[in-house]
């Protein structure tokens, strides 16, 4: 892994881990490095989420649906909760790897050695098939599979 | 709180509630230990309260509640 890139992938771990600790989560999962690749400013993932219409802001929007609808699935409501939360309130940030997120690292970046680019990483994040991202994307209207599409063809384009 | 499962054609949908819901309980946890402690709980009564060791709700807690400014009783 050239160096440059695995500044990118530490950068992007790290604000994902910030990500985690807004949620309130133990560790970091591929939806928050999702929100983090939203955060950095790199040409390529930039242009590739922009182009599908998806922002930082879209992207935590869709997951709090993502989250509300399936407590919804169990019959339980945030507004009728009288419980106050404050997610991730004085937790420390985690640093650890989910499951998740190491899919998403193995499958982006794992079998490139040196040639690995940001949008790799993006792209093994858009490849789960199952999970909170692709559940969130759907409920964001966000088509996953001409999405990602679109990432390969990038990545092609640059390979030529 | 009520909690009524739907049942759903999806198991992907009846999956997705799961991890919805565990998200939600440590969050209601953290809420519940720290009005606990600020009502002057001692570790020993939440950890029975919540069916754990009072080690697991002190290691799980305490940092957090100590940042939070809330005066803990001794263990």
């Amino acid at each position: 892994m050239s160096t440059t890139i695995r500044r990118y992938v530490q950068a992007v771990v790290d604000q994902a881990g910030i990500e985690a600790q807004r949620e309130g989560a133990t560790t970091i999962e591929a939806q928050h490095l999702l929100l983090a690749i939203a955060t950095e400013p790199e040409a390529n993932t930039q242009q590739a989420l922009s182009a599908a219409g998806l922002d930082y802001e879209g992207i935590r929007t869709a997951l709090q649906r993502e989250f509300e609808q399936s407590l919804g699935v169990a019959g339980v409501s945030l507004a009728t909760s009288d419980m106050t939360t404050r997610p991730g309130a004085g937790h420390a940030r985690p640093t650890k790897l989910g499951a998740s997120a190491k899919l998403a690292l193995e499958r982006g970046l794992g079998k490139r050695r040196g040639e690995s680019r940001p949008l790799h990483l993006l792209l093994g994040i858009l490849q789960a098939e199952k999970g909170t991202v692709p559940r969130a994307l759907e409920t964001a209207g966000i088509n996953q599979s001409e999405l990602t599409m679109r990432v390969i063809e990038q990545l092609t384009v640059h390979d030529d | 709180m009520s909690v009524e499962v739907q049942h759903s054609e999806d198991p992907g949908a009846a999956l997705a509630a799961v991890t919805a819901l565990r998200r939600l309980a440590d969050q209601l946890e953290d809420s519940a230990v720290e009005r606990a402690m600020r009502s002057g709980w001692s570790w020993p009564q939440v950890a029975e309260a919540l069916g754990v060791t009072r080690q697991a709700v002190h290691k799980k807690h305490a940092k957090r509640l100590v940042a939070a400014g809330v005066a803990l009783r001794r263990r």
